[in-house]
C-alpha cells in the first residue's frame, strides 16, 4: 500500500495582473477605515467601549423623553411639564455631543502623524487634500450617525407614543388616528431634525479635526476642543448676566452656542429677544466657525508637502 | 534598460540649508545604490521622487512624470522609510490589506496579494499578531512587505538595516537581492552602509553635501581600482622607499603593501624594489577593492 505524502509548491513571486482603481479606491478605504476607527473596530474590546458608551449617553435622553411622552399622553401633566421636544433635543445633548467629538475625532489624525503612517499614505496615490478630505468626511458621517440616532428615538417614540395615546375623554380620536394627526401636524420636524444635524456635525467634526491637526497627542487635541467649548461658554455666559451693556453680540464668543441658535432658527424656535444675534449674523457666524477650522486643516495638511 | 528615475537640475533649500544643488542623474531597472554620508542628501531625493518634497528648482521625474504634480503616477511606486512608520494597534494582515486599497487594489486583490507578500518576506506565521507586539526585525519585515504589497515596478528603501543586528542584516539584504532579482521590482537603496550596497546593488550613485561625486556600475568601480598588495617578512619601511624611488604610489594597509593602479610594465619595477630590498617576499597580488576603501580616500 502506499500513501501520498503531502507537497509544498512555492509558486515564487507572482506579478499583479488585476484591477488598479486608483485615487477613487484609496478615498474609498480611507474613509471606511475612518468609519472603522471611530467605532474600535478592528481593534481591542476597550477601543469600542468609548464610542458605545457616548452612543449610549446620546440615546438615555430620547428614550426617557419618548418613554414620557408615551406615558403621559395629552394629559395636562404632560402639558404642565412641557416636556422637550425634537427642537430642544440637540440642546439638551449638545454637551454629550462635544465631549463625544473632542475625544474621538483626534483618533482619526493624531496616530497616523505620530507613529509616520501619514508619509506611507501621501507616497501612494492620494494626495494630502484627499486624505484630510476622507478623514473629514468619515467624522461626519459617524458623526451623523450618533447625532441622528437620538433624535430618531425621540421623534419614533413621539409618534408611536401620541399612536397609544390613552383616551381620557368621549370624542378623543382612535389611537391610530392620534399617530395620523401627529405625523400631519409634526412631519416638519423629520427635515427639520436632518438640516440641524448636518449643521451641528460640522461643527462637531470640523473644530475637533483642526485640533487634531496641530498635534499628535490625541489628549492634548481633546482637552484643547473641552476648553474652547467650556471657555466660551463660560465666557459669554459671566458677560451676559454681569455687564449689562454688553448686548447679543458677545454671543458671537459662545461657538456651541451659535450652533444651537441655527438650531432654534431651523426649527422655527428663534426668539429675537433675550440677548439673540440676527438670524442672518447667526448663520453667517455660524459658517465663519466652520470655516476657519477647515481653514487650518487644509492649511496644517498642506504643509506637509512642501 | 529603461530609464525609471531622472532627477534634471534637481535643487532642494530647507530655509537657508541647500540639500541638493543642480542635481543631474539618471536611474535604469535594477538595483540602486544612493550611498552618502549623513545629509548627503540621499533621503532628500528619494522624497523628491516619491512626491513627498517638492523641488525648489529642476525636476524629479519618475518613469517620465512627476510624481508630485500627478498623483496617480504614485500608484507603481513603493516606499520604505527609515523611521518608524507602523500603527501598532493593527494586526499586519489588516495593515497591508489596508494599504493595498490605499493603493488601488479592490478589497479581495488586496486581501490576496497581502497573503502572497507576507509569506514571501516570512510573516506567514505571525500574521495575525499586532504589530506592536514584533521585534525590530520583523518591524522591517512588514515595512518592506507594504512597499511590495502593491506589486510595485520600483521600490525606494531608506536605510532598510537600520537597527538590525548582523544576522537580521544579512536577512533583510537578502530579502532586498531577492526582491530585486527574482521579483523583478527596481530598487533604490538609500544607505550609508558601503557593505550593503557592495552585496545588493547593481550601480551606485553617490551623494556628497548634496551633489553627485561618483555614479556607475559597482562591478566597473572595484574592477577599474585594481591595487597590487605585497606581503613581505621583515620592516617593510625600506620597500616603501624603494618604490617610491621608482615612480610608483605605495602605503602601507595593516600588514599589507598597496601599490596603486599598477599597469602591467611596472610589475618588473616592484620585482627591483623587492630585490634592492632584499626582503623576502610572501604574497603578491592583485585583489578588487572593496567600496569602503575607494570612498575612503
Amino acid at each position: 500500500m502506499t500513501t501520498q505524502e503531502g507537497q509544498v509548491f512555492d509558486l515564487g513571486y507572482r506579478h499583479y495582473e488585476g484591477p488598479r482603481e486608483g485615487r477613487a479606491r484609496a478615498r474609498k478605504a480611507l474613509f471606511v477605515n475612518g468609519v472603522r476607527t471611530c467605532f474600535g473596530l478592528g481593534r481591542g474590546g476597550w477601543a469600542k467601549v468609548l464610542p458605545l458608551l457616548f452612543l449610549m449617553a446620546l440615546m438615555a435622553p430620547a428614550a426617557i423623553l419618548a418613554a414620557l411622552a408615551g406615558l403621559l399622553g395629552d394629559t395636562f401633566v404632560a402639558e404642565a411639564l412641557d416636556l422637550p421636544g425634537p427642537a430642544d433635543y440637540y440642546g439638551i445633548v449638545w454637551i454629550i455631543l462635544m465631549l463625544f467629538a473632542a475625544t474621538i475625532a483626534p483618533e482619526l489624525l493624531c496616530p497616523d502623524r505620530r507613529d509616520g503612517v501619514i508619509d506611507l499614505y501621501l507616497v501612494r496615490p492620494l494626495s494630502a487634500e484627499d486624505y484630510v478630505l476622507s478623514r473629514w468626511l468619515s467624522f461626519f458621517a459617524v458623526s451623523l450617525i450618533f447625532i441622528y440616532a437620538g433624535q430618531a428615538l425621540l421623534l419614533t417614540g413621539l409618534a408611536l407614543g401620541a399612536g397609544s395615546a390613552t383616551t381620557i375623554a368621549p370624542g378623543i380620536s382612535s389611537p391610530a388616528s392620534s399617530l395620523t394627526d401627529y405625523l400631519r401636524d409634526n412631519w416638519l420636524d423629520i427635515p427639520r431634525s436632518l438640516a440641524s444635524g448636518l449643521a451641528i456635525a460640522a461643527v462637531t467634526t470640523t473644530i475637533p479635526l483642526a485640533a487634531a491637526s496641530l498635534t499628535t497627542r490625541r489628549a492634548y487635541a481633546a482637552l484643547a476642543v473641552i476648553a474652547l467649548f467650556l471657555t466660551s461658554l463660560t465666557v459669554s455666559s459671566i458677560l451676559l448676566e454681569e455687564v449689562e451693556q454688553v448686548g447679543s453680540w458677545v454671543r458671537l464668543i459662545d461657538f456651541g452656542g451659535i450652533t444651537l441658535q441655527v438650531n432654534d432658527l431651523i426649527f422655527d424656535q428663534y426668539d429675537d429677544g433675550d440677548n439673540r444675534l440676527p438670524p442672518v449674523v447667526a448663520v453667517a457666524w455660524w459658517a465663519v466657525v466652520v470655516a476657519v477650522p477647515a481653514f487650518i486643516l487644509w492649511w496644517r495638511y498642506r504643509r506637509l508637502v512642501t | 534598460m529603461a530609464t525609471l528615475l531622472e532627477a534634471r537640475n534637481l535643487t532642494k533649500w530647507y530655509g537657508n540649508t541647500l540639500a541638493l544643488d543642480d542635481v543631474n542623474f539618471t536611474v535604469a531597472e535594477g538595483v540602486t545604490g544612493l550611498l552618502g554620508p549623513n545629509g548627503a542628501g540621499k533621503s532628500t531625493a528619494m522624497k523628491l521622487f516619491l512626491g513627498l518634497l517638492v523641488p525648489s528648482d529642476g525636476s524629479a521625474m519618475v518613469m517620465g512624470e512627476g510624481s508630485y504634480e500627478n498623483v496617480a503616477a504614485r500608484a507603481r511606486l513603493g516606499y520604505m522609510p527609515e523611521r518608524d512608520c507602523l500603527p501598532t494597534a493593527m494586526t499586519a494582515t489588516e495593515f497591508l490589506t489596508h494599504m493595498a486599497q490605499i493603493s488601488g487594489l479592490p478589497p479581495s486583490e488586496a486581501r490576496s496579494r497581502t497573503a502572497d507578500v507576507l509569506r514571501h518576506v516570512g510573516l506567514d506565521e505571525e500574521r495575525y499578531r499586532s504589530i506592536g507586539e514584533y521585534s525590530t526585525g520583523m518591524k522591517q519585515r512588514v515595512k518592506l512587505a507594504q512597499a511590495l504589497v502593491h506589486d510595485p515596478v520600483m521600490v525606494f528603501l531608506d536605510e532598510p538595516t537600520a537597527g538590525l543586528d548582523p544576522v537580521g542584516r544579512e536577512e533583510m539584504l537578502a530579502l532586498v537581492r531577492r526582491t530585486g532579482r527574482e521579483f523583478g521590482i527596481s530598487i533604490i537603496l538609500s544607505t550609508h552602509l558601503m557593505g550593503d550596497v557592495e552585496t545588493t546593488c547593481d550601480s551606485i550613485i553617490v551623494l556628497e553635501g548634496g551633489a553627485v561625486v561618483e555614479s556607475g556600475d559597482v562591478e566597473g568601480f572595484t574592477t577599474e581600482s585594481e591595487t597590487v598588495y605585497i606581503d613581505v617578512d621583515g620592516d617593510a619601511a625600506g620597500l616603501l622607499d624603494a618604490l617610491a624611488a621608482r615612480g610608483l604610489s605605495a602605503s602601507a594597509d595593516g600588514v599589507s603593501i598597496a601599490v596603486e593602479s599598477v599597469a602591467d610594465a611596472e610589475y618588473d619595477a616592484i620585482r627591483d624594489a623587492l630585490a634592492e630590498t632584499g626582503l623576502r617576499l610572501r604574497r603578491l597580488g592583485t585583489r578588487r577593492r572593496r567600496l569602503s576603501e575607494i570612498f575612503r580616500e
